[in-house]
């Protein structure tokens, strides 16, 4: 019952607001806006009780922020990420423009449930996945063992761990771009004279770079983020989320608290960053 | 040139089913048919852009049915013109030269005459984006012209184009047929481009090939019913020959004869097509089939005008809007209307 009269009023209150000033309100994008406000406004929020903690003791804050360990975590997981995504790029998209390209049929769909798996799955059943896949006795870990390629706490341990979980995302984003892309403008490329591939380098993948690169963008902060499917077979060496849960196991939440305040930080400043540089490349989609 | 023997090819829900043509070189080939029909798929495969599930494609002689579209020397542009937006006008038209091997300045070298040509030097370094409906159309028949095909493909090049710029267009068709000589298939559903321009043409009907040959006999003496009707001809009647006599034969149409060259015995059915502009009002000098009637419609269409007249059967004739003044022709006037007899193309059921 109050909710109704709240609304009343609202609305009341929006109906004297447009005689004043003459301007029209949309009612529907009012409302859309007030409840996407309270999404943003939890993030917020939660930023903001963060930061108020942090900002009160800066010395501490900065002490940690100028740690070598989670300099070199950050770097670390950054650069993790980064090494999952270009496997992804490299591997990924062929993948995605086969599965833009070929009709319907039984095994597209199998195939496609596989490449979604990743996102279905607890990320600990994902963990367990890649460790006994890639563990020393592992189909994959054992042979790769014996040419000096070890997983299980180590660095080649992290980075397949990230592609399994960011590969999804990867290849979704890059396949809705290659489906953008006309066919029409294949079939003319190929009438002048271009091969499959050559089509494909100089058509399809151009007009896709958008989608590349938020595809990438996308898989790269999944893979930064992940903890519980990296933990399984490489905790050490510390990423940031495997840093952040040991430090506050062991020293407790002063410190993970300062680790996480940076690590947001960071991550807005590099995804923004990041986001911005999309206006540079793919201008003339938006001309077609 | 380029011949489909026996082709079969299913793509989704739609089929093209035992299609069989021969494009000769320096045809200039309509492929025309109601949407759905198939000819866009059909083109494509002549690009070979599908593979056939049955028969064989011949070009020359040699069968390329499994040639990919790169190694087939023919050239197609869409409907929708299709160029790479991110490119420029200039990058679009040397594209073919550069996928070839040439290099970028070379190959601009080499597309800069045609550029001008076709009127778009100035539009060189324009994205397609920025430019009109007119211009892009160019632009994509420029760019299949610059790789000297031997055939070049153009799916209803004239349909998007306002009526001033599709005359230019058909000038420059005409000019690159006649003048350079090209191959060129075209599809279209425009009666009035393929009187223009075919000389050759196929009509394609859900994915049959129902007639073929040279576009004055389509257009004027078409093989079965639903080609007549598709190809526009105005006055077609079923009825049965009562009599033959040295190949003159007389028609019943549904209570009124009409005489008419065949070779169809007495007996037979068949339906006769007569071109309105073969319906002559008045005085019919002589002709076979004289008969009065009352006009029962005037329809203007611009500088001519169709006039509907019932004489037993319902004849459509076509007459200037000037002769229909000075006959003064209005629906109720009695007039006397004339068809010769050869003008009666008759269809025979069994053939």
């Amino acid at each position: 019952m109050a909710t109704k009269t709240g609304t009343f009023s609202g609305d009341a209150e929006i109906v004297s607001w447009r005689g004043d000033r003459g301007r029209q309100v949309d009612r529907c994008i009012a409302w859309f806006s007030i409840m996407g406000a309270a999404i943003v406004g939890l993030t917020v929020l939660a930023i903001a009780n963060i930061a108020m903690a942090e900002l009160a003791d800066p010395a501490h804050l900065l002490e940690v922020a100028a740690s070598p360990v989670v300099i070199g975590s950050i770097l670390l997981t950054f650069l993790a990420g980064a090494n999952a995504v270009l496997l992804l790029v490299l591997f990924g998209t062929p993948l995605a423009y086969v599965l833009a390209r070929s009709r319907p049929s039984r095994l597209k769909g199998i195939v496609e449930s596989i490449v979604d798996l990743p996102l279905i799955l607890p990320h600990t059943v994902a963990g367990l996945l890649v460790y006994l896949l890639f563990m020393r006795r592992g189909w994959l870990g054992a042979p790769l063992a014996e040419i000096g390629l070890a997983f299980e706490d180590a660095y080649p341990g992290t980075v397949v761990a990230m592609l399994f979980v960011a590969s999804p995302f990867f290849i979704n984003t890059m396949r809705e771009g290659f489906e953008k892309v006309p066919v029409h403008l294949e079939n003319v490329a190929r009438t002048l004279g271009a091969g499959t591939f050559t089509t494909f380098r100089t058509v399809t993948l151009p007009l896709s770079l958008r989608h590349l690169y938020s595809g990438a963008i996308f898989a790269w902060g999944r893979a930064i983020g992940e903890f519980a499917g990296v933990v399984m077979i490489a905790y050490y060496p510390f990423i940031i989320s495997t840093l952040i849960y040991y430090t506050f196991t062991t020293e407790g939440i002063r410190v993970s608290r300062s680790i996480a305040f940076v690590v947001i930080l960071v991550s807005l400043a590099v995804f923004y960053l990041l986001r911005r540089m999309t206006r540079l490349m793919g201008r003339y989609d938006d001309r077609v | 040139m380029i011949a489909f023997d026996r082709v079969s090819l299913t793509l989704g829900s739609f089929r093209l089913k035992d299609v069989s043509m021969t494009i000769g070189q320096g045809d200039y080939y309509f492929i025309v048919g109601p949407s759905g029909a198939g000819k866009t798929v059909l083109l494509e495969a002549i690009a070979g852009l599908h593979l056939p599930e049955h028969g064989r494609i011949l070009l020359r002689g040699e069968e390329i049915t499994a040639l990919p579209p790169e190694r087939r020397g023919v050239a197609l542009v869409y409907q929708d013109y299709s160029l790479f937006p991110h490119m420029t006008v200039a990058d679009n038209v040397s594209y073919g030269l550069r996928v070839r091997g040439m290099e970028r300045g070379a190959a601009r070298c080499e597309v800069a005459g045609l550029l001008e040509r076709f009127g778009l030097g100035h539009l060189a370094d324009r994205y397609p984006g920025t430019l009109s409906g007119g211009e892009q159309q160019r632009v994509a028949l420029t760019r299949a012209v610059a790789v000297k095909p031997d055939i070049l493909l153009l799916d209803e090049p004239l349909s998007a184009l306002d009526p001033i710029t599709q005359e230019r267009f058909i000038d420059d068709l005409r000019r690159l047929h006649r003048e350079d000589g090209l191959t060129i298939v075209q599809v279209s559903h425009s009666r009035r481009e393929t009187r223009l321009l075919a000389t050759r043409m196929a009509v394609l009907i859900d994915g049959r090939l129902v007639d073929e040959g040279r576009a004055d006999v389509v257009l004027n003496a078409p093989k079965s019913r639903e080609v007549a009707t598709f190809v526009g001809i105005e006055n077609i009647l079923d009825g049965t020959v009562t009599a033959n006599e040295d190949g003159y034969a007389v028609v019943d149409a549904g209570g009124r004869t009409f005489e008419a060259v065949t070779d169809a015995a007495a007996g037979e059915a068949v339906t006769l097509c007569i071109r309105a502009d073969d319906v002559v009002i008045g005085n019919g000098g002589g002709a076979r089939n004289t008969m009065a009637g009352t006009v029962v419609a005037v329809v203007e269409d611009g500088p001519v005008a169709g006039v509907k007249v019932d004489c037993g059967v319902e004849l459509t004739a076509v007459l200037t809007r000037r002769s229909v003044q000075d006959l003064s022709l209005a629906p109720g006037t009695r007039v006397t209307v004339a068809v010769r007899a050869a003008a009666v193309h008759v269809i025979r059921s069994l053939s």
